[in-house]
């Protein structure tokens, strides 16, 4: 008791109702994020009867792993799975090295035609050429089928390109003119100097790219023809939204198209599809702790 | 910048082009004049002949791939296709889940593949203006078993529902020889047993069935409905208007329905029967008969709500009913049982409130310029309208997926299962053969309709036929042309989701009835009578510009 108080600034009392209020708001957004996804994992685990009763919360009822192997067993969802990991990765790999490019030429104010630049950047943040001239536009270009029409039309986050330009802006000039007087060009600089003390911002990037392409399907949907381009998001989309669209169609549908995906499939395709992204964050989280430029201009 | 612009106004002027380079095929003179058509095509192709093309031809389709049996190549539908008909068939398989949005993208772009199925109209009403799809009414001669099963079936003024503004039809749809009504209600028959009362055969029946329900069993709801999105309530709301003779309401909501006793379109949601439906529901709600969430939840809740006896009525048809609600309940509950009851009646009397059209495929006008274009009518009239093609599609191969006896009856092979008719087949009808597939198989002749029906449904099936075809089935055609159908889309959205809120209001008593008149108004407020006063015009001209 004594050290304690000895060792450090006894906090005040409005900073100790803060942090109670924090830890209890904080608990209370955990809940609320992680319970649904604990209830689909419990779910993905009980038996069909019972999730149709209601009677699944957080514990699974009736354990069994059958709608795994179900799931698991399907060639389809793998095939549509490994499509997901291709597109990520390369798209994510495309969006990184562009978007990089981009926002560092953007943060150098010295740049002529630097505002135009922006402004065209901008630009496509408010107006887009719209859904049927985009199709005509990539269909031409001989991209539809292949995974260059998921990563190049949406390589270039402006929102992410805007960030990635105010964090190159926010670095020390002193450590580039200091790369510059060693002997180092442009790229040099950007390779050895700027992107090693980026880390943290490039962890943040990939992960945004990294994320969103994982989920996104919309572009699958629509540049790919065939049934086995189709990323995993695609296929858990029909699984879902087919299930309750075809008997919102209502009278005109014949009794074979309504569709009858057991509860716990549905559960099972939701978990093993966010399962492995949920795994990447921890391992970009250690980028986020470690300082940033601890050290790097002195004086 | 100016650049990027530019090259995006050039796209979109390349876009408009194609569209309207597909509408130029539409206006060339010698519409009969098929000779550079006639690649592949059959010289004598009648009534009964089978459709062979008498050089291999490849048509693309556009493909509603469905979860339960996703596509594959492998599937002896395809192989036994080309060998019977010499047709490839290249799928652009899109998911079930948002067929519509890649369909008007495709056609949108001009790149959309010769045969478009799986279209439910008035969703081709979108399409026709630009020209990319074809008047198919103009090419029936090429069709003889799709001509033959009109006549045959007095289709023609179903088929007149479909006419657009230049009295032609954009849509072949599926012809089903008999109206086939799916949904009615599910009524637990132990409770009815317990309570001793019949099924109902009327929806004052059933009135009185939920009120001795209710006395029995005070703190249940007995009537907790699904079916209820994207309109709340869809179904039951469709069903009891349809009781009541009114068309369009529910799920099948239409802004204007047809009124044959008056001979003229009325505003739905402000006529006299859309009152007595409203005013039926909010006597359900206000007595604690039907459960108020009704309107908003979801199926799943709805079916967990009859699973665990918190409900006793519930929405079916003849699939719900046995893939649903019977596995769900026999867990839960043995000793509950659950029935499909007749479709109540109404003020409307007996009457059977089903269309003999069905959702059907839409040509790519491009087709038209192909040179294989006879071959591909004459192979779609066979596929999808010829009783051997439909019967190929729906049942597969004799031989292989089914037998047929001497009366004719068929049945499936040993190893083949669907819909749990063979439960000890370990293949599948759908999954492993691709037969049954609801984008080539539906509509037909009764006995092929209900082939795969159980007992209880035929039962259904058999009370329901004998009902008479309800007139508000067949209204006569009333299309507007691009600019009323531009006016009426703007009012549509606004009158619509004043309908619903209003409907929901009323229904369950946070507006009193009493205000009916002043909601009527409010409705002309937002153009109702305009628009219906619209839709009788277009309804007068048609009349008086193609008899």
């Amino acid at each position: 008791m004594v050290t304690t108080r000895a060792r450090g600034v006894r906090p005040s009392r409005g900073y100790r109702i803060f942090q109670a209020v924090n830890a209890v708001v904080l608990t209370g957004v955990v809940v609320v994020t992680v319970y649904p996804f604990l209830t689909i994992v419990a779910r993905s685990l009980s038996d069909n009867a019972y999730i149709v009763a209601g009677k699944v919360n957080l514990v699974p009822r009736g354990f069994n792993l059958t709608a795994y192997r179900v799931v698991t067993s399907d060639p389809a969802f793998w095939t549509s799975y490994r499509n997901t990991v291709v597109y990520t990765v390369v798209a994510t790999i495309v969006s990184i090295v562009l978007t990089t490019c981009y926002a560092y030429v953007l943060s150098k104010r010295h740049l002529r035609g630097r505002t135009a630049l922006v402004g065209i950047a901008v630009f496509t943040m408010f107006f887009t050429g719209g859904l049927i001239p985009n199709y005509v536009l990539v269909t031409s270009l001989g991209l539809k089928n292949t995974v260059w029409a998921i990563a190049l039309p949406n390589a270039i986050n402006v929102f992410n390109l805007l960030v990635m330009k105010a964090f190159f802006e926010s670095l020390p000039v002193e450590l580039e003119e200091a790369a510059a007087v060693d002997g180092l060009d442009t790229y040099g600089t950007l390779l050895r100097v700027v992107l090693p003390l980026s880390k943290a911002m490039v962890a943040t990037m990939v992960l945004f790219y990294a994320v969103s392409f994982w989920n996104s399907w919309f572009a699958a949907f629509l540049y790919m023809d065939r049934q086995d381009l189709l990323p995993v998001t695609v296929y858990l989309r029909n699984l879902i939204v087919g299930a309750t669209d075809a008997t919102q169609t209502g009278g005109g549908l014949g009794a074979d198209d309504v569709v009858q995906s057991a509860a716990t499939i549905q559960s099972v395709t939701i978990v093993l599809t966010v399962l492995p992204i949920l795994a990447v964050y921890p391992f970009i989280q250690r980028y986020f702790v470690s300082g940033i430029l601890l050290g790097s201009v002195k004086g | 910048m100016v650049q990027m612009s530019r090259r995006q106004v050039l796209f979109a002027t390349g876009a408009a082009a194609v569209v309207s380079l597909a509408g130029c095929g539409d206006d060339t003179p010698d519409k009969k004049d098929l000779d550079r058509n006639r690649d592949g095509a059959m010289e004598k192709y009648g009534v009964g002949d089978q459709f062979t093309a008498t050089a291999p031809v490849t048509f693309s389709i556009l493909y509603n791939n469905h979860p339960n049996y996703p596509l594959k190549p492998e599937w002896l539908f395809w192989s036994e296709l080309a060998k019977r008909t010499n047709v490839k068939l290249d799928p652009v398989a899109v998911p079930l889940s948002d067929y519509e949005q890649k369909r008007s993208v495709l056609v949108g772009s001009g790149d959309a593949p010769l045969i478009i199925p799986k279209t439910y109209h008035p969703q081709e009403d979108a399409y026709v203006s630009s020209g990319a799809i074809l008047p198919v009414s103009d090419y029936l001669d090429l069709m003889p078993h799709f001509k033959d099963k009109i006549e045959k079936w007095n289709l023609g003024p179903e088929m007149d529902t479909l006419r657009q503004e230049d009295g032609k039809f954009y849509l072949l749809p599926g012809l089903h020889e008999k109206p086939w009504q799916e949904y009615t209600l599910a009524v637990r028959t132990d409770i009815l047993e317990q309570l001793n009362i019949a099924s109902p055969t009327t929806w004052d029946e059933v009135y009185a069935m939920l009120k001795a329900m209710k006395a029995a069993h005070p703190d249940v709801y007995p009537f907790s409905d699904r079916f209820g999105k994207p309109n709340p309530a869809g179904n039951l709301l469709n069903m009891l208007a349809l009781s009541y003779g009114l068309g369009g309401a529910g799920w099948n909501y239409h802004a204007t329905s047809w009124d044959s006793g008056a001979g003229k379109y009325v505003f739905t949601a402000a006529s006299p029967q859309y009152r007595q439906v409203v005013e039926f529901l909010h006597k359900l709600v206000a007595e604690g008969l039907l459960d108020p969430e009704t309107f908003t939840q979801t199926d799943d809740q709805a079916r967990q709500k009859l699973a665990s006896g918190k409900s006793f009525v519930i929405s079916t048809n003849a699939q719900t009913l046995v893939n649903d609600y019977r596995p769900d309940i026999a867990k839960i509950n043995p000793n509950a049982r659950l029935k499909k009851i007749m479709f109540p009646i109404g003020p409307a009397g007996p009457v059977n409130p089903a269309s003999r059209l069905e959702n059907g495929v839409m040509i790519s006008s491009k087709a038209r310029e192909g040179k294989n274009f006879v071959a591909m009518m004459q192979f779609i009239d066979w596929l999808w309208y010829s009783d051997a093609g439909q019967e190929f599609a729906k049942w597969g191969v004799e031989g292989t997926t089914y037998t047929r006896d001497g009366a004719g009856k068929r049945t499936l092979a040993p190893d083949v299962n669907i819909v749990g008719l063979n439960p000890k087949g370990t293949k599948h009808l759908q999954k492993d053969f691709g037969f049954a597939n609801g984008v080539f198989a539906y509509g037909g002749k009764l006995d092929l309709v209900q082939s795969f029906f159980s007992p209880e449904e035929m039962e259904f099936q058999r009370e329901m036929n004998g009902r008479q075809a309800a007139p508000w089935v067949t209204p006569p055609p009333a299309p507007l042309t691009d600019d009323e159908r531009e006016q009426t889309t703007l009012w549509a959205t606004a009158l619509k989701d004043y309908v619903t809120q209003n409907t929901l209001k009323f229904a369950l008593g946070q507006r009193p009835l009493s205000e009916w008149d002043a909601y009527v108004t409010e409705l002309k407020g937002k153009n109702a009578q305009a628009y219906t006063d619209l839709v009788n015009k277009a309804y007068e001209r048609y009349r008086k510009n193609h008899g």
